[in-house]
């Protein structure tokens, strides 16, 4: 990880999201709720004829609420309402970290998918192990790395220089974060390799 | 790269998200307990009347009747203009100038992003392992910064690719005469999916 404040800036803000999307939903909302409320207040005072409501009836509207809706009706609504704000909350409170992370270097700052780093531990893997493309998928998650290896039917697999593949191209690669490694072996070959 | 203000972003969605939890929890309450709907309706009945009363004082001529109404269509409007600011303040910092010299009366020097984007997206064609890179310039608070991103083949190396764009950082830093601060994102992305692997088995 780099030392350079600046860099290390660029890379947060590489790798969180910036919650753009939701905000500009949100914005849009409020934006379009404020502009019909106030195109109803001036049509009220006017005294024409509101768009949808006027003011004066949403008001009745709500006081009127719990005694002319069920209650069944008014808890749906509720928990409705209430998840769409434990939602939004959690969009405001979240750590928001996307699937990239940091590679090490002197120079820039650096973020990879972490799709191309899963990609790229299959292919040693299968450089190591003599595999054909498809014997071996790596996940890369949070902080670990799973490779899955289907050997070839009938010659044996060198367990161990996989697991030094996949350790030695990770700690080449330098990541921000440590990672675990993890090597499954399926029991079922693959034919005609 | 983006001057998005995201510690705004995320505390106005934290305000959004504890109003609406509260008013889910309000309607929840409502539907659940007879004593909680008698606050509901005798609080709506109440801001009803004082409204009404309000609307009463501080006379205004036809037809607006009141300096409260008038506060009553002022307030969304204010809320939309908010809305607006917190729209507007969403992205933004791409510039098409990496660089800038002025050297009084003799003139100014200006680099184009263009150029270093040109010359890196040249130098990275023969690349075998790049499917595509694209190169921006954006406004940081410590000056400008280089955007590079790299669409990686199916398997190709992070690491290598890394030294690669280092590599060529170096050279473009040599001839501007001093080093920009840059962000490379080596990324997957359509063509990734369709490209095969470069390595034999």
């Amino acid at each position: 990880m780099s030392k350079d404040p600046h860099i290390r800036r660029l890379v947060r803000r590489e790798t969180h999201s910036s919650r753009a999307v939701p905000s500009i939903l949100t914005a849009s909302v409020l934006l379009a709720a404020s502009l019909w409320l106030s195109l109803e207040s001036v049509l009220w005072l006017l005294k024409d004829q509101p768009l949808l409501a006027s003011p004066a009836q949403m008001l009745r509207w709500l006081e009127e609420l719990p005694g002319k809706t069920v209650p069944a009706g008014l808890i749906a609504a509720g928990i409705g309402v209430a998840l769409l704000g434990l939602l939004v909350l959690g969009l405001g409170v979240g750590r928001g970290r996307r699937r990239r992370r940091s590679l090490e270097s002197d120079r820039a700052a650096v973020v990879v998918d972490d799709d191309v780093i899963a990609a790229a531990v299959s292919g040693r893997v299968r450089l190591a192990a003599g595999l054909a493309p498809g014997q071996a998928t790596t996940t890369v998650g949070g902080r670990s790395v799973r490779v899955q290896v289907r050997p070839t039917s009938g010659q044996p697999l060198a367990v161990d220089r996989v697991r030094e593949a996949v350790d030695g191209e990770l700690a080449a690669y330098g990541l921000d974060r440590r990672m675990t490694s993890g090597v499954r072996v399926l029991t079922e070959g693959a034919v005609g390799q | 790269m983006r001057n998005t203000h995201r510690g705004l972003n995320r505390i106005l969605l934290t305000l959004v998200g504890i109003l609406l939890l509260g008013i889910g929890a309000a309607l929840i309450a409502t539907g659940t307990l007879p004593s909680a709907a008698d606050i509901w309706t005798t609080t709506a009945s109440s801001v009803r009347d004082q409204a009404r009363s309000l609307a009463g004082t501080a006379p205004l001529p036809e037809p607006v009747r009141s300096w409260w109404l008038v506060l009553g269509v002022a307030l969304p409007l204010v809320g939309a203009v908010l809305s607006v600011a917190w729209l507007a303040s969403q992205g933004g910092g791409k510039t098409p100038r990496l660089a800038e010299q002025s050297e009084g009366t003799a003139g100014r020097t200006v680099v184009d992003a263009g150029l270093v984007s040109t010359a890196i997206r040249e130098a990275l064609n023969g690349n075998k392992d790049v499917l595509s890179t694209s190169v921006s310039a954006w406004e940081s608070r410590r000056g400008t910064a280089l955007h590079i991103r790299l669409e990686a083949r199916k398997g190709a190396s992070p690491r290598e690719l890394t030294h690669t764009v280092e590599h060529l950082l170096r050279s473009t830093d040599s001839w501007l005469g001093h080093p920009l601060p840059a962000l490379v994102r080596i990324t997957s992305g359509p063509r990734t999916q369709i490209s095969g692997t470069r390595r034999a088995r």
